[in-house]
């Protein structure tokens, strides 16, 4: 994979070699996916962190692997840093390390998640409560360990007040709290949200999740590979197919399974007809929430025809089933295709006729304008993503940073906005559905001919994978041994943009949360796995 | 700013409506003639996910899209248990959602219904015998109808809700 290498050369390996020193050239290595990786000690980790941090290397994910040899576990911090990704390796023998989330915060769920999944305790972290593990768990209970076999688990039925969660306390005059969820009024997943509020304006957010846990990583142990592409596509329903993207790279590169280009221009119509119909969603979501029935209508009725289009490529509304290791299961046909793009000639005449409507309206712009803001010098500190982060001003999009498949060929245009406000995210993705239409285009006008699905077979090694889903980029890591997945771990772009909105929403009323809510459009099932 | 006297005065604009399905309308029709019998007019419904991947309540939010409209049918979903007739349970019951899944049906006023949708309700689907889930819906809760699928279309949910109503009606 020469093409990552000439990335990963840059920015990554330099500052490793500025912090740790001429001698970490020969311990530098370099992951199938092109990404810096190094090995460090304790006392290292520890002093470097800040060198880091005043780098601006931003942290992506952090999560932990039990260990070659049984015992103990390995850390791994991946970083992005201009362009270039970089794996901090932390081997640690009693379930005990430093925690960095007052440095880094993006460091905070992950140390939580670490804790609660394996039982590692994070010296010096300021929040050390349970975060995918509700009360209902039974104390010492750590799923990931591999002394754990799946199975069902007694549950506490009841929980006593005082082991109750507890929220952040804000107190003073006049603050009162205002509890929602997990089950909210609408057609919607399950969260729990706790507002403090002075008069109308929220003053404090605090939102708790993972209500919908259902154990994906550990669904995965132990099974054959190609059967857990089901399972990746379960990750979140609406990025089904992002998500096996991502899980079907990692396999593919691990393995060095050579996808044929006609799979991969299969691969990116879905990829891309996904986008759409996920930001369809939103912008019509977002027009419901200020009451404009009538641009809300229009884009749902888009919406519902791209589902049917989907269902007349792939057989499922929701692109499930096609995409596996390899390539695709099944080749769409040329006519298919064609009628696809005929149909997105007439998609487009109506889609901006509905927009020009919305933008039109001083009444949505008024709700939409200044509401929900969120500044960008919370990007990089909480790694907000996608769409969310470029309407803050952030210019990353894995598909232009990282390219995979096809996009090396068909770059898609990132068109920034500064405002971070609700108007600024509806107005990227709007701006987005005509890019994806584009590329759906250039791609089925180029199509090459040939076969769909490589035959190689899937080999023993570990492979890191980035894909830009719908609401930005996902991450995944996928290990396998004796030909079965050991470690499938999933960060979804939704695990990084949820702590946004408590910094989206003080300031604003209450009434004004589900238009900011769903203009971030935050995958709950994605996060809590 | 709009003259209130031009609303009264400008000729109206109306238009043919831009979609139509005919395996949809007929089954409205069928929906409407049960739901008028013998649900007083309406059908109020409260959707429960507990432990979805999301897919399922997309496409029972798509039944209020301009293609199916299934409010001109007598179907309403409501946003507390205690104005509904009947629950939709969807995803398989995850331990984190159980206490508030059960007090969400313990809301609802009887006689009710409960209806599983998706295949994870139904049985737990992929993620049966784990530790993270108790299995389908029927774990705790009483269900009255199945509607399998992953996700199962629009179409597919509402030809399951005729055949509550009608076993609902055989029950009397």
């Amino acid at each position: 994979m020469a093409s990552y290498d000439v990335r990963t050369g840059n920015a990554a390996t330099a500052a490793v070699i500025e912090i740790f020193g001429d001698t970490a050239h020969a311990r530098i290595a370099y992951g199938c996916g092109g990404e810096c990786t190094i090995s460090v000690s304790g006392p290292e980790f520890d002093r470097a962190i800040p060198d880091f941090a005043v780098r601006n290397f931003v942290l992506i994910a952090l999560f932990a692997t039990p260990s070659p040899g049984g015992e103990g576990h390995v850390l791994r911090y991946v970083f992005s840093h201009g362009g270039s990704i970089l794996v901090l390796l932390r081997e640690i023998a009693a379930k005990r390390a430093t925690s960095i989330a007052t440095i880094f915060p993006s460091a905070t769920w992950p140390e939580r998640e670490c804790r609660d999944m394996y039982g590692i305790a994070f010296e010096g972290a300021f929040d050390t409560r349970h975060l995918v593990l509700h009360e209902c768990y039974p104390v010492g209970f750590y799923p990931l360990e591999k002394s754990f076999a799946n199975a069902p688990v007694t549950r506490l039925k009841t929980v006593n007040p005082a082991d109750e969660y507890p929220f952040r306390n804000v107190r003073g005059d006049g603050v009162y709290q205002v509890p929602v969820g997990p089950v909210h009024a609408g057609i919607i997943e399950p969260g729990h949200f706790r507002f403090s509020v002075i008069g109308e304006t929220v003053f404090n957010l605090e939102i708790r999740l993972f209500y919908t846990h259902r154990g994906i990583e550990k669904l995965a142990e132990g099974r054959n590979p190609i059967e857990c592409t089901k399972i990746a596509e379960a990750v979140s329903g609406d990025e089904s197919a992002s998500n096996a993207t991502a899980y079907c790279m990692a396999l593919e590169r691990l393995s060095g399974i050579a996808v044929p280009d006609r799979a991969w221009h299969i691969r990116t119509i879905l990829c891309e007809s996904e986008r759409i119909c996920s930001h369809l969603g939103d912008l019509s979501g977002m027009l419901t929430d200020v009451a404009f029935a009538l641009g809300a209508s229009q884009f749902a009725v888009l919406r519902e025809e791209i589902f049917r289009e989907h269902g007349k490529l792939t057989g499922s509304r929701f692109l499930r089933g096609m995409i596996c290791p390899g390539g695709v299961t099944r080749d769409i046909p040329d006519g298919t295709l064609a009628g696809y793009r005929q149909y997105l000639g007439r998609f487009k005449k109506e889609f901006r006729t509905g927009l020009a409507i919305v933008l039109s309206t001083t009444s949505v712009i008024d709700r939409f304008a200044q509401t929900g803001i969120i500044r960008k010098n919370i990007l990089g500190p909480l790694n907000v993503t996608g769409p969310v982060a470029r309407a803050s001003g952030s210019e990353r999009d894995v598909r232009v940073d990282h390219p995979y498949g096809i996009y090396d060929r068909f770059v898609p245009t990132p068109r920034p906005l500064s405002d971070g406000d609700v108007l600024a995210r509806f107005t990227v993705k709007a701006a987005e559905v005509l890019d994806s239409l584009s590329l759906i285009e250039k791609a089925i006008a180029a199509m090459p001919s040939g076969s769909v699905r490589g035959t190689d077979p899937v080999r023993d090694g570990a492979a890191l994978a980035l894909v830009e889903g719908p609401r930005g980029e996902n991450l995944c890591w996928v290990e396998v041994r004796d030909e079965k997945i050991f470690r499938y771990k999933v960060r979804t772009a939704s695990y990084c943009n949820w702590l946004a909105i408590e910094h989206a929403v003080p300031g604003n009323i209450i009434a004004d949360f589900p238009v900011i809510n769903k203009s971030l459009n935050l995958s709950y099932a994605g996060t809590d796995l | 700013m709009v003259n209130a006297l031009s609303c009264l005065v400008k000729k109206k604009v109306t238009g043919t409506l831009p979609v139509r399905d005919e395996e949809i309308e007929n089954l409205g029709r069928e929906i409407r003639r049960e739901i008028d019998t013998r649900f007083g007019h309406s059908l109020a419904i409260r959707e429960l996910d507990a432990g979805s991947d999301n897919a399922a309540e997309i496409e029972i939010n798509n039944l209020s899209n301009a293609y199916y409209d299934v409010e001109r049918f007598g179907i309403t979903f409501v946003a507390s248990p205690r104005h509904a007739d009947v629950l939709i349970v969807t995803g398989a019951i995850t331990c984190n959602m159980a206490i508030a899944a059960q007090k969400t049906y313990d809301a609802m006023p009887s006689p009710k219904f409960v209806v599983a949708v998706g295949d994870d309700a139904c049985d737990g689907g992929i993620y049966k015998g784990t530790y993270a889930v108790l299995g389908g819906a029927g774990k705790i809760l009483p269900v009255d109808l199945k509607i399998p699928g992953n996700p199962p279309t629009p179409l597919q949910i509402l030809t399951g809700l005729l055949a509550l109503m009608r076993s609902a009606g055989k029950k009397d």
